[in-house]
């Protein structure tokens, strides 16, 4: 009975919720599309004029669009929650992006990769504490500052924000630390991976394991070229699966010293912790790989990837807001500054080993 | 203590939802249901 009156008003919840987020999704829709109509005009202009014109990719050119809309006329509250729903059709986008990957490819790179992101989040995670302590900050904002530029920047924070029971506070630093330094790598390491003349490969691996946000990795990676992109996924994709054992690990620690709340179950602990999109690759990977799927079918799917991916880059840009960045203050900033160039020159010098040595 | 039970919850659902649908829309294309995805 009970079931029975309260059915209509969760549904209409559920509308409501829905409804909710149309606004944002149509903004994310229109940012996005706007970059990829900027790079096709761009580039029927410079070729019907026989101009030679480097091509900026539409992943740029929706985050400089989202960028400008969210930090001069702002976001309005209507279309927020609709914005927020980047990181989903980012997830979406993978699991989809697994029909380019035959399970061959990922089992290979999977290994190299395994191996590099195991060394590169030892050295990290030591050294962001080292860092933390040197400049004094909070122990657990340190912790998460950590977890997040080891492995996988926001979303490892917010899995480790309640594993430790750390402030809002610490969270929102860190969170903002990585996403403003995601935003700086987004310029940066094209730059630098053009300058050295790294393969598609070797750079796809490079953002995948210095880049902290799946996002920003994504579009770091896609900035490059399409197959630099799809590596960088593969390599951040691994150490995403990571998360659970690291969140584990401080959870553990935490609640030794008696500042966090105990870990009951670990598997269980581990299984929630998980990114369950991995597994959405993997499976879709395993299908294309068996056949599954025809050429035209790969293709479409591979297509579906990218319209997810441009609402993502959207939402990149219209989330970033450059005034919060600010306003957090320099210390945080400076050792997620100093921790993200330690790993990025590290994981560079790492994969210019492997590319060398082990032939990526 | 709220955030510490609510916030890893939220993060499963909108992994699954996410895999839930590049499912189901890798389903359809197989089937030949959605036409073919332009770029």
């Amino acid at each position: 009975m009970a079931t029975d009156v309260l059915a209509p008003a969760r549904q209409e919840n559920l509308h409501s919720r829905i409804a909710a987020l149309v606004p944002g999704l149509l903004l994310l829709i229109a940012v996005g599309y706007a970059g990829k109509f900027i790079e096709q005009s761009i580039a029927a202009y410079t070729k019907a004029r026989h101009i030679t014109f480097p091509n900026i990719e539409y992943v740029l050119w929706a985050i400089v669009i989202g960028l400008v809309i969210a930090n001069t006329i702002g976001i309005p509250r209507i279309f927020q929650a609709g914005v927020a729903t980047y990181e989903f059709w980012l997830k979406a986008g993978i699991v989809l992006l697994g029909s380019r990957f035959l399970l061959g490819d990922v089992l290979h790179l999977g290994g190299i990769s395994l191996l590099l992101v195991a060394i590169a989040i030892t050295l990290s995670l030591t050294f962001m504490h080292i860092m933390g302590c040197a400049f004094r900050l909070k122990p657990k904002l340190t912790s998460l500052l950590a977890v997040g530029s080891s492995i996988c920047g926001v979303s490892a924070i917010i899995a480790a924000k309640p594993a430790i029971d750390a402030d809002d506070e610490d969270a929102s630093y860190a969170i903002a630390a990585i996403l403003a330094l995601g935003a700086i790598s987004l310029f940066t390491f094209p730059l630098i991976g053009h300058s050295l003349h790294l393969s598609d490969k070797a750079y796809g691996l490079w953002a995948g394991l210095a880049v902290d946000n799946t996002a920003e990795a994504t579009a770091a990676g896609a900035l490059y070229s399409d197959a630099a992109g799809k590596v960088a996924v593969l390599a951040k994709t691994t150490r995403n699966a990571l998360i659970g054992f690291i969140v584990l690990g401080y959870a553990l620690y935490w609640s030794s010293r008696g500042e966090a709340h105990a870990v009951g179950n670990k598997a269980a602990f581990l299984w929630s912790k998980f990114p369950k999109f991995v597994l959405g690759f993997l499976l879709i990977s395993l299908l294309a790989t068996l056949g599954f799927f025809t050429k035209p079918q790969l293709a479409s799917l591979a297509n579906l990837s990218r319209w997810a991916f441009l609402l993502t880059f959207a939402g990149v840009g219209l989330r970033t807001s450059l005034r919060e960045l600010v306003k957090q203050g320099w210390r945080p900033f400076a050792v997620g500054a100093i921790g993200e160039v330690f790993i990025a020159l590290l994981t560079l010098g790492l994969v210019y080993g492997a590319d060398r040595y082990l032939h990526l | 203590m709220t955030n510490a039970t609510s916030r890893p919850r939220l993060a499963l659902s909108l992994d699954v939802y996410a895999v839930a649908l590049a499912l189901t829309l890798a389903f359809l294309v197989r089937l030949n249901l959605l036409p073919p995805v332009k770029w």
